[in-house]
Protein backbone atom coordinates (compact mmCIF):
# COMPACT_ATOMS: atom_id res chain seq x y z
CA UNK A 1 0.00 0.00 0.00
CA UNK A 2 3.35 2.00 0.64
CA UNK A 3 4.44 1.50 -2.61
CA UNK A 4 1.62 2.54 -4.48
CA UNK A 5 0.56 5.66 -2.83
CA UNK A 6 4.12 6.80 -3.00
CA UNK A 7 3.82 6.11 -6.52
CA UNK A 8 0.99 7.79 -7.35
CA UNK A 9 2.15 11.21 -5.64
CA UNK A 10 5.65 10.89 -8.08
CA UNK A 11 3.17 10.28 -10.79
CA UNK A 12 1.07 13.45 -9.43
CA UNK A 13 3.94 15.56 -9.04
CA UNK A 14 5.41 14.90 -12.64
CA UNK A 15 1.98 15.19 -14.01
CA UNK A 16 1.71 18.89 -11.93
CA UNK A 17 5.39 19.73 -13.27
CA UNK A 18 4.46 19.24 -16.72
CA UNK A 19 0.81 21.25 -16.10
CA UNK A 20 2.74 24.03 -14.51
CA UNK A 21 5.13 24.18 -17.33
CA UNK A 22 2.23 24.29 -20.10
CA UNK A 23 0.88 27.20 -17.95
CA UNK A 24 4.38 29.32 -18.10
CA UNK A 25 4.52 28.66 -21.70
CA UNK A 26 1.02 29.75 -22.50
CA UNK A 27 1.62 32.70 -20.80
CA UNK A 28 4.75 33.30 -22.60
CA UNK A 29 2.99 33.43 -25.45
CA UNK A 30 0.10 35.25 -24.68
CA UNK A 31 0.96 37.98 -22.50
CA UNK A 32 4.31 38.39 -22.14
CA UNK A 33 6.22 39.83 -19.22
CA UNK A 34 8.61 43.20 -19.04
CA UNK A 35 12.15 42.87 -20.88
CA UNK A 36 13.34 45.07 -18.23
CA UNK A 37 12.47 42.47 -15.68
CA UNK A 38 13.93 39.44 -17.29
CA UNK A 39 17.28 41.12 -17.72
CA UNK A 40 17.03 42.03 -14.06
CA UNK A 41 16.62 38.26 -13.16
CA UNK A 42 19.61 37.12 -16.07
CA UNK A 43 21.92 39.75 -13.90
CA UNK A 44 20.88 38.69 -10.17
CA UNK A 45 21.74 34.38 -11.66
CA UNK A 46 24.56 34.85 -13.45
CA UNK A 47 26.26 37.11 -10.96
CA UNK A 48 25.84 34.70 -7.78
CA UNK A 49 26.93 31.55 -9.84
CA UNK A 50 29.26 33.13 -12.13
CA UNK A 51 32.40 32.24 -9.39
CA UNK A 52 30.96 28.73 -8.70
CA UNK A 53 30.47 27.61 -11.92
CA UNK A 54 33.64 28.81 -12.92
CA UNK A 55 35.34 26.95 -10.22
CA UNK A 56 33.46 23.29 -10.66
CA UNK A 57 34.19 23.82 -14.77
CA UNK A 58 38.18 24.23 -13.91
CA UNK A 59 37.92 21.11 -11.39
CA UNK A 60 35.93 19.22 -13.67
CA UNK A 61 38.64 19.32 -16.39
CA UNK A 62 41.24 19.21 -14.31
CA UNK A 63 39.63 15.55 -13.07
CA UNK A 64 39.06 14.65 -16.22
CA UNK A 65 42.81 15.17 -17.10
CA UNK A 66 44.29 13.23 -14.80
CA UNK A 67 41.73 10.47 -15.35
CA UNK A 68 42.82 10.43 -19.04
CA UNK A 69 46.56 10.67 -18.59
CA UNK A 70 46.39 7.77 -16.84
CA UNK A 71 44.71 5.56 -19.38
CA UNK A 72 47.17 6.82 -22.30
CA UNK A 73 50.55 7.05 -20.29
CA UNK A 74 49.56 3.11 -20.67
CA UNK A 75 49.60 3.77 -24.33
CA UNK A 76 52.09 6.36 -24.69
CA UNK A 77 50.13 8.11 -26.75
CA UNK A 78 50.36 11.42 -24.27
CA UNK A 79 50.28 13.56 -27.16
CA UNK A 80 46.31 12.66 -27.62
CA UNK A 81 45.86 14.00 -24.19
CA UNK A 82 44.32 17.30 -24.81
CA UNK A 83 42.08 16.33 -27.32
CA UNK A 84 40.48 13.34 -25.30
CA UNK A 85 40.29 15.08 -21.90
CA UNK A 86 38.62 17.78 -23.85
CA UNK A 87 36.12 15.97 -25.55
CA UNK A 88 35.51 13.69 -22.74
CA UNK A 89 34.26 17.06 -20.62
CA UNK A 90 32.73 18.62 -23.19
CA UNK A 91 30.41 15.41 -24.51
CA UNK A 92 28.71 13.88 -21.12
CA UNK A 93 30.53 14.92 -18.07
CA UNK A 94 31.45 18.17 -18.07
CA UNK A 95 27.53 19.63 -18.65
CA UNK A 96 26.22 16.91 -16.14
CA UNK A 97 28.76 17.89 -13.26
CA UNK A 98 28.17 21.48 -13.81
CA UNK A 99 24.69 21.09 -13.79
CA UNK A 100 24.64 19.27 -10.19
CA UNK A 101 26.50 22.40 -9.28
CA UNK A 102 24.40 24.91 -10.86
CA UNK A 103 21.39 23.16 -8.99
CA UNK A 104 22.70 23.24 -5.34
CA UNK A 105 23.03 27.33 -5.93
CA UNK A 106 20.46 28.36 -8.42
CA UNK A 107 18.05 25.82 -8.19
CA UNK A 108 17.91 25.48 -3.93
CA UNK A 109 17.71 29.56 -4.21
CA UNK A 110 15.25 30.44 -6.40
CA UNK A 111 12.66 27.38 -4.95
CA UNK A 112 13.47 29.04 -1.18
CA UNK A 113 12.94 32.78 -2.54
CA UNK A 114 9.18 31.61 -3.93
CA UNK A 115 8.43 29.26 -1.61
CA UNK A 116 9.04 32.41 0.91
CA UNK A 117 6.94 34.87 -0.82
CA UNK A 118 4.37 32.26 -1.23
CA UNK A 119 3.92 30.88 2.62
CA UNK A 120 4.16 34.98 3.66
CA UNK A 121 1.00 35.04 0.82
CA UNK A 122 3.33 37.43 -1.48
CA UNK A 123 1.63 35.61 -4.24
CA UNK A 124 -1.85 35.84 -3.23
CA UNK A 125 -1.29 39.71 -2.35
CA UNK A 126 -0.15 39.97 -6.41
CA UNK A 127 -3.34 37.90 -7.60
CA UNK A 128 -5.18 40.26 -5.13
CA UNK A 129 -3.76 43.47 -7.16
CA UNK A 130 -5.26 42.43 -10.48
CA UNK A 131 -1.92 40.77 -12.17
CA UNK A 132 -1.29 37.53 -12.87
CA UNK A 133 1.75 35.97 -10.39
CA UNK A 134 3.07 33.85 -13.62
CA UNK A 135 3.20 36.98 -15.58
CA UNK A 136 4.86 38.82 -12.92
CA UNK A 137 6.91 36.49 -10.83
CA UNK A 138 7.46 32.99 -12.07
CA UNK A 139 8.09 34.21 -16.20
CA UNK A 140 10.92 36.41 -15.54
CA UNK A 141 12.75 34.03 -13.57
CA UNK A 142 11.77 30.82 -15.69
CA UNK A 143 13.28 32.70 -18.63
CA UNK A 144 16.41 33.93 -16.53
CA UNK A 145 17.15 31.13 -15.46
CA UNK A 146 17.25 29.38 -18.43
CA UNK A 147 19.62 32.27 -20.16
CA UNK A 148 22.10 32.70 -17.98
CA UNK A 149 22.30 28.83 -17.21
CA UNK A 150 22.90 28.19 -20.88
CA UNK A 151 25.57 30.75 -20.55
CA UNK A 152 26.88 29.78 -16.75
CA UNK A 153 27.32 25.89 -18.35
CA UNK A 154 29.32 27.53 -21.33
CA UNK A 155 31.43 29.33 -19.69
CA UNK A 156 32.04 26.49 -17.16
CA UNK A 157 33.40 24.21 -19.87
CA UNK A 158 35.69 26.87 -20.92
CA UNK A 159 37.04 26.75 -17.68
CA UNK A 160 37.27 22.92 -17.65
CA UNK A 161 39.91 23.22 -21.22
CA UNK A 162 41.86 25.96 -19.12
CA UNK A 163 41.71 23.76 -16.03
CA UNK A 164 42.79 20.31 -18.33
CA UNK A 165 45.54 22.11 -19.77
CA UNK A 166 47.05 23.39 -16.20
CA UNK A 167 46.60 20.11 -14.75
CA UNK A 168 48.12 18.53 -18.08
CA UNK A 169 51.22 21.16 -17.56
CA UNK A 170 51.65 20.08 -14.01
CA UNK A 171 50.63 16.33 -13.48
CA UNK A 172 51.25 14.87 -17.04
CA UNK A 173 54.50 16.87 -18.18
CA UNK A 174 52.03 17.89 -21.56
CA UNK A 175 52.83 21.34 -22.59
CA UNK A 176 50.15 23.65 -23.17
CA UNK A 177 50.63 24.32 -27.16
CA UNK A 178 50.85 20.52 -27.16
CA UNK A 179 47.61 20.10 -25.13
CA UNK A 180 45.75 22.65 -27.45
CA UNK A 181 47.31 21.63 -30.68
CA UNK A 182 45.47 17.99 -30.62
CA UNK A 183 41.82 19.61 -29.53
CA UNK A 184 40.76 20.44 -32.96
CA UNK A 185 41.22 17.13 -34.08
CA UNK A 186 39.52 15.12 -31.90
CA UNK A 187 36.88 17.52 -30.94
CA UNK A 188 34.40 17.26 -33.73
CA UNK A 189 31.29 19.68 -34.42
CA UNK A 190 28.89 16.99 -33.68
CA UNK A 191 30.45 17.08 -30.23
CA UNK A 192 30.45 20.36 -29.41
CA UNK A 193 26.50 21.04 -31.00
CA UNK A 194 25.59 17.92 -28.48
CA UNK A 195 26.96 19.32 -25.49
CA UNK A 196 25.59 22.37 -25.88
CA UNK A 197 22.02 20.84 -26.24
CA UNK A 198 22.64 19.12 -23.21
CA UNK A 199 23.61 22.84 -21.57
CA UNK A 200 19.95 23.66 -22.80
CA UNK A 201 17.99 21.34 -21.72
CA UNK A 202 19.43 20.99 -18.13
CA UNK A 203 18.66 24.67 -18.16
CA UNK A 204 15.07 23.98 -19.17
CA UNK A 205 14.60 20.95 -16.39
CA UNK A 206 16.49 23.22 -13.87
CA UNK A 207 14.21 26.36 -14.67
CA UNK A 208 10.80 24.32 -14.95
CA UNK A 209 11.77 21.90 -11.38
CA UNK A 210 12.76 24.91 -9.14
CA UNK A 211 10.14 27.29 -10.25
CA UNK A 212 7.41 24.63 -9.49
CA UNK A 213 8.58 23.60 -6.31
CA UNK A 214 8.77 26.56 -5.31
CA UNK A 215 5.67 28.12 -6.33
CA UNK A 216 3.83 24.96 -4.96
CA UNK A 217 5.46 25.08 -1.51
CA UNK A 218 2.68 24.69 1.38
CA UNK A 219 3.26 24.97 5.26
CA UNK A 220 5.38 27.54 6.62
CA UNK A 221 8.60 28.00 7.47
CA UNK A 222 9.43 23.91 7.57
CA UNK A 223 7.34 23.12 3.93
CA UNK A 224 10.19 26.46 2.51
CA UNK A 225 13.01 23.90 3.84
CA UNK A 226 11.00 20.59 2.67
CA UNK A 227 10.41 22.28 -1.04
CA UNK A 228 14.26 22.66 -1.17
CA UNK A 229 15.35 19.46 -0.46
CA UNK A 230 12.73 18.03 -2.64
CA UNK A 231 14.18 20.39 -5.61
CA UNK A 232 17.76 19.67 -4.81
CA UNK A 233 16.78 15.74 -5.69
CA UNK A 234 14.09 16.30 -8.28
CA UNK A 235 16.51 18.49 -10.02
CA UNK A 236 19.10 15.90 -9.92
CA UNK A 237 17.49 12.92 -10.88
CA UNK A 238 15.26 14.91 -13.42
CA UNK A 239 18.96 15.97 -14.77
CA UNK A 240 20.04 12.47 -15.26
CA UNK A 241 17.31 12.02 -16.80
CA UNK A 242 17.29 14.42 -19.67
CA UNK A 243 21.23 12.96 -19.51
CA UNK A 244 20.11 9.67 -20.55
CA UNK A 245 17.36 10.96 -23.05
CA UNK A 246 19.43 13.56 -24.96
CA UNK A 247 21.91 11.01 -25.70
CA UNK A 248 19.83 8.30 -26.61
CA UNK A 249 18.11 10.99 -29.45
CA UNK A 250 21.15 12.05 -30.54
CA UNK A 251 22.08 8.95 -31.09
CA UNK A 252 19.12 8.17 -33.48
CA UNK A 253 19.43 11.76 -34.97
CA UNK A 254 23.68 10.87 -35.53
CA UNK A 255 22.50 7.19 -37.02
CA UNK A 256 19.44 9.05 -39.45
CA UNK A 257 22.10 11.76 -40.79
CA UNK A 258 24.76 9.59 -41.29
CA UNK A 259 23.07 6.71 -42.53
CA UNK A 260 21.04 8.89 -45.47
CA UNK B 1 39.21 47.12 -4.77
CA UNK B 2 41.74 46.72 -1.94
CA UNK B 3 39.63 47.17 0.73
CA UNK B 4 37.12 45.11 -0.77
CA UNK B 5 39.66 42.38 -1.07
CA UNK B 6 40.58 42.48 2.65
CA UNK B 7 37.77 42.92 4.14
CA UNK B 8 36.65 39.03 2.20
CA UNK B 9 39.93 37.78 3.49
CA UNK B 10 39.20 39.14 6.85
CA UNK B 11 35.51 37.42 6.89
CA UNK B 12 36.92 34.30 5.59
CA UNK B 13 39.40 33.77 8.40
CA UNK B 14 36.49 34.41 10.96
CA UNK B 15 34.24 31.86 9.00
CA UNK B 16 37.56 29.73 9.59
CA UNK B 17 38.53 30.67 13.20
CA UNK B 18 34.65 29.65 14.13
CA UNK B 19 34.52 26.77 12.25
CA UNK B 20 37.61 25.06 13.85
CA UNK B 21 35.89 26.43 17.26
CA UNK B 22 32.88 24.39 16.43
CA UNK B 23 35.05 21.49 15.54
CA UNK B 24 36.84 21.39 18.89
CA UNK B 25 33.87 21.85 20.42
CA UNK B 26 32.76 18.23 18.62
CA UNK B 27 35.71 16.29 19.08
CA UNK B 28 35.29 17.19 22.61
CA UNK B 29 31.96 16.35 23.29
CA UNK B 30 32.19 13.02 21.75
CA UNK B 31 33.65 11.61 25.02
CA UNK B 32 31.25 13.07 27.44
CA UNK B 33 29.46 10.66 29.10
CA UNK B 34 25.51 10.94 27.63
CA UNK B 35 25.50 8.69 24.48
CA UNK B 36 22.85 8.86 22.85
CA UNK B 37 22.54 5.77 20.50
CA UNK B 38 18.54 6.32 20.05
CA UNK B 39 19.32 9.66 18.20
CA UNK B 40 22.12 8.39 15.93
CA UNK B 41 20.35 5.68 14.98
CA UNK B 42 17.20 7.83 13.50
CA UNK B 43 19.89 9.72 11.68
CA UNK B 44 21.74 6.72 10.27
CA UNK B 45 18.23 5.80 9.11
CA UNK B 46 17.42 9.38 7.68
CA UNK B 47 21.31 9.64 6.03
CA UNK B 48 21.76 6.06 4.58
CA UNK B 49 18.07 4.44 3.69
CA UNK B 50 16.49 7.20 2.85
CA UNK B 51 19.35 8.16 0.04
CA UNK B 52 19.79 4.58 -0.73
CA UNK B 53 17.51 4.70 -3.79
CA UNK B 54 18.71 7.86 -5.39
CA UNK B 55 22.19 7.18 -4.87
CA UNK B 56 22.07 3.95 -6.76
CA UNK B 57 20.15 5.28 -9.27
CA UNK B 58 22.71 8.26 -10.22
CA UNK B 59 25.70 6.10 -9.57
CA UNK B 60 24.55 3.42 -11.76
CA UNK B 61 23.37 6.05 -14.63
CA UNK B 62 27.49 7.64 -14.16
CA UNK B 63 28.98 4.24 -14.26
CA UNK B 64 27.17 3.50 -17.75
CA UNK B 65 28.12 6.98 -19.00
CA UNK B 66 31.63 6.46 -18.15
CA UNK B 67 32.33 2.98 -19.84
CA UNK B 68 30.34 3.94 -22.97
CA UNK B 69 32.41 7.11 -23.11
CA UNK B 70 36.06 6.12 -22.59
CA UNK B 71 35.13 3.08 -25.15
CA UNK B 72 34.43 5.66 -27.35
CA UNK B 73 37.34 7.91 -27.21
CA UNK B 74 39.63 4.54 -26.77
CA UNK B 75 38.80 3.84 -30.28
CA UNK B 76 39.15 6.86 -31.85
CA UNK B 77 43.11 7.14 -30.86
CA UNK B 78 44.09 3.29 -30.96
CA UNK B 79 41.32 1.97 -31.95
CA UNK B 80 41.45 -0.89 -28.88
CA UNK B 81 39.28 -0.69 -26.37
CA UNK B 82 40.57 -3.85 -24.53
CA UNK B 83 41.76 -2.48 -21.46
CA UNK B 84 38.63 -0.19 -21.01
CA UNK B 85 37.15 -2.64 -18.14
CA UNK B 86 39.91 -2.13 -16.12
CA UNK B 87 40.33 1.57 -16.89
CA UNK B 88 36.57 1.93 -15.85
CA UNK B 89 37.28 -0.17 -12.64
CA UNK B 90 39.82 1.61 -11.74
CA UNK B 91 38.26 5.17 -11.99
CA UNK B 92 35.09 3.64 -10.53
CA UNK B 93 36.74 2.51 -7.22
CA UNK B 94 39.06 5.42 -7.05
CA UNK B 95 37.09 8.19 -7.79
CA UNK B 96 33.58 7.84 -9.42
CA UNK B 97 31.59 5.91 -6.22
CA UNK B 98 32.68 7.84 -3.25
CA UNK B 99 32.83 11.52 -4.84
CA UNK B 100 29.98 11.22 -6.68
CA UNK B 101 27.54 9.43 -3.36
CA UNK B 102 29.14 12.09 -1.27
CA UNK B 103 27.89 14.99 -4.06
CA UNK B 104 24.32 12.93 -3.80
CA UNK B 105 24.38 13.15 0.24
CA UNK B 106 25.33 16.71 0.22
CA UNK B 107 21.96 18.04 -1.22
CA UNK B 108 19.99 15.67 0.23
CA UNK B 109 21.73 15.40 3.75
CA UNK B 110 23.34 18.51 4.19
CA UNK B 111 20.35 20.64 2.88
CA UNK B 112 18.12 18.70 5.05
CA UNK B 113 20.60 18.96 7.95
CA UNK B 114 21.13 22.41 7.82
CA UNK B 115 17.56 23.43 7.10
CA UNK B 116 16.44 21.60 10.28
CA UNK B 117 19.38 23.09 12.71
CA UNK B 118 18.98 26.66 11.15
CA UNK B 119 14.77 26.36 12.06
CA UNK B 120 15.61 25.53 15.59
CA UNK B 121 18.16 27.91 15.54
CA UNK B 122 15.47 31.19 14.61
CA UNK B 123 12.21 29.30 16.94
CA UNK B 124 14.70 30.08 19.70
CA UNK B 125 14.89 25.58 19.94
CA UNK B 126 18.69 25.70 20.70
CA UNK B 127 17.87 28.34 23.16
CA UNK B 128 15.34 25.96 24.83
CA UNK B 129 18.27 23.53 25.11
CA UNK B 130 20.90 25.23 26.20
CA UNK B 131 18.60 26.79 29.02
CA UNK B 132 17.75 22.62 30.01
CA UNK B 133 21.12 22.44 30.69
CA UNK B 134 21.84 19.97 27.16
CA UNK B 135 24.55 20.95 25.14
CA UNK B 136 23.19 21.86 22.18
CA UNK B 137 26.54 20.75 20.00
CA UNK B 138 26.37 17.36 22.08
CA UNK B 139 22.54 16.76 21.22
CA UNK B 140 22.49 18.12 17.61
CA UNK B 141 25.94 17.77 15.97
CA UNK B 142 27.58 14.23 17.33
CA UNK B 143 24.64 12.09 16.53
CA UNK B 144 24.86 13.64 12.98
CA UNK B 145 28.54 13.07 12.93
CA UNK B 146 28.71 9.42 13.41
CA UNK B 147 25.54 8.66 11.72
CA UNK B 148 26.89 10.31 8.59
CA UNK B 149 30.28 9.01 8.94
CA UNK B 150 28.57 5.32 9.30
CA UNK B 151 26.17 5.85 6.51
CA UNK B 152 28.54 7.39 3.93
CA UNK B 153 30.63 4.74 4.05
CA UNK B 154 28.33 1.70 3.37
CA UNK B 155 26.94 4.04 0.72
CA UNK B 156 29.91 4.55 -1.13
CA UNK B 157 30.15 0.24 -0.58
CA UNK B 158 27.17 -0.01 -2.73
CA UNK B 159 27.85 2.55 -4.51
CA UNK B 160 31.03 0.59 -5.83
CA UNK B 161 29.47 -2.81 -5.74
CA UNK B 162 26.45 -0.95 -8.13
CA UNK B 163 28.84 0.77 -10.73
CA UNK B 164 31.04 -2.16 -11.54
CA UNK B 165 27.70 -4.15 -11.48
CA UNK B 166 26.48 -1.93 -14.23
CA UNK B 167 29.21 -1.40 -15.86
CA UNK B 168 29.29 -5.08 -16.09
CA UNK B 169 26.61 -5.57 -17.71
CA UNK B 170 26.43 -2.68 -20.52
CA UNK B 171 29.98 -3.69 -21.59
CA UNK B 172 28.57 -7.06 -22.47
CA UNK B 173 25.62 -5.45 -23.40
CA UNK B 174 26.66 -2.53 -25.57
CA UNK B 175 30.80 -3.16 -26.09
CA UNK B 176 30.96 -7.05 -26.65
CA UNK B 177 33.09 -7.89 -23.57
CA UNK B 178 32.26 -11.12 -21.88
CA UNK B 179 32.35 -11.70 -18.34
CA UNK B 180 35.42 -13.22 -18.40
CA UNK B 181 37.09 -10.86 -20.50
CA UNK B 182 36.02 -8.07 -18.31
CA UNK B 183 36.97 -9.95 -14.76
CA UNK B 184 40.47 -10.39 -16.38
CA UNK B 185 41.02 -6.53 -17.32
CA UNK B 186 39.70 -5.59 -14.14
CA UNK B 187 42.15 -7.49 -11.86
CA UNK B 188 45.06 -6.35 -13.49
CA UNK B 189 44.36 -2.69 -12.58
CA UNK B 190 42.12 -2.66 -9.37
CA UNK B 191 42.97 -4.65 -5.84
CA UNK B 192 41.51 -4.91 -2.82
CA UNK B 193 43.56 -1.89 -1.24
CA UNK B 194 41.56 0.51 -4.18
CA UNK B 195 38.01 -0.92 -2.23
CA UNK B 196 39.95 0.29 1.66
CA UNK B 197 41.11 3.37 -0.03
CA UNK B 198 37.13 4.28 -1.11
CA UNK B 199 35.59 3.23 2.21
CA UNK B 200 38.34 5.75 3.74
CA UNK B 201 37.64 8.60 1.27
CA UNK B 202 34.18 7.86 1.73
CA UNK B 203 34.25 8.18 5.83
CA UNK B 204 36.19 11.53 5.23
CA UNK B 205 33.23 12.97 2.77
CA UNK B 206 30.64 11.99 5.18
CA UNK B 207 32.50 13.87 8.49
CA UNK B 208 32.71 16.96 6.39
CA UNK B 209 29.15 17.46 5.48
CA UNK B 210 27.29 17.40 8.97
CA UNK B 211 30.24 19.50 10.30
CA UNK B 212 29.22 22.32 7.67
CA UNK B 213 25.77 21.97 7.28
CA UNK B 214 25.27 21.83 11.26
CA UNK B 215 28.04 24.86 11.29
CA UNK B 216 25.92 27.27 8.58
CA UNK B 217 22.16 25.88 10.65
CA UNK B 218 24.04 27.86 14.01
CA UNK B 219 24.91 31.02 12.42
CA UNK B 220 21.08 30.72 10.85
CA UNK B 221 19.87 34.60 10.67
CA UNK B 222 16.57 35.53 11.67
CA UNK B 223 13.56 34.79 8.94
CA UNK B 224 12.69 32.36 6.36
CA UNK B 225 15.37 34.39 3.72
CA UNK B 226 18.11 33.16 6.60
CA UNK B 227 17.05 29.21 6.66
CA UNK B 228 16.95 29.80 2.89
CA UNK B 229 20.64 31.29 2.63
CA UNK B 230 22.15 29.00 5.44
CA UNK B 231 20.91 26.04 2.73
CA UNK B 232 22.36 27.29 -0.05
CA UNK B 233 25.62 28.23 1.58
CA UNK B 234 26.46 25.04 3.08
CA UNK B 235 25.17 23.07 0.31
CA UNK B 236 27.94 24.83 -1.84
CA UNK B 237 30.47 24.98 0.45
CA UNK B 238 30.56 21.27 1.40
CA UNK B 239 30.71 20.47 -2.32
CA UNK B 240 33.63 22.69 -2.46
CA UNK B 241 35.11 20.88 0.80
CA UNK B 242 34.53 17.42 -0.71
CA UNK B 243 36.49 18.30 -3.76
CA UNK B 244 39.19 19.22 -1.55
CA UNK B 245 39.10 16.85 0.25
CA UNK B 246 39.33 14.69 -2.33
CA UNK B 247 41.98 16.36 -4.19
CA UNK B 248 43.95 15.41 -1.32
CA UNK B 249 43.53 12.07 -0.36
CA UNK B 250 43.74 11.37 -4.06
CA UNK B 251 47.41 12.74 -3.64
CA UNK B 252 47.87 11.29 -0.44
CA UNK B 253 47.18 7.35 -1.70
CA UNK B 254 49.00 7.86 -5.06
CA UNK B 255 52.06 7.06 -2.94
CA UNK B 256 50.36 4.02 -1.79
CA UNK B 257 49.61 2.62 -5.67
Amino acid sequence: MVKQASFYSLMSEIGGALLFLREVLRTLVTKPCSLHEVLLQIWRVTIQSFSTTGMAGFFVGAIMTVQFALQMREFDAMGYLGGLATSGTIREVGPLLIAFMLSGKVGAYTSAELGTMKVTEQIDAIRCLGADPIQEIILPRFIGIIVSSFFLLGLGLIMSILGGMLMGAFFAGVNPEEYIRHIPTIVTFPSIISGLVKCFVFAVVLATICTYRGYSTSGGAKGVGLSVVKTAVATMVGIVIADWMTSFLGDVVMKLVLGA
Amino acid sequence: MIGVLGSHLMSGGHHIKEFMGMLSHTLTSIFRPPIRIKETFQQLFFVANGSLVIVVFCVCFAAMVTILESSFHMKIVIQNDSMVPGFAAMLILRELGSVVTALLLTSRVGAGMSAEVGLMKITEQVDALKMLGIDPVQYLVVPRLFACIIGATILTIVADITCIYSAFVISEAYLGFTPALFLTAMRRFVDFQDLIFSMIKGAAFGSVIPLISCYYGFRCKPGAEGVGSATTNSVVASSVAIIVIDFILSYIFSHFY
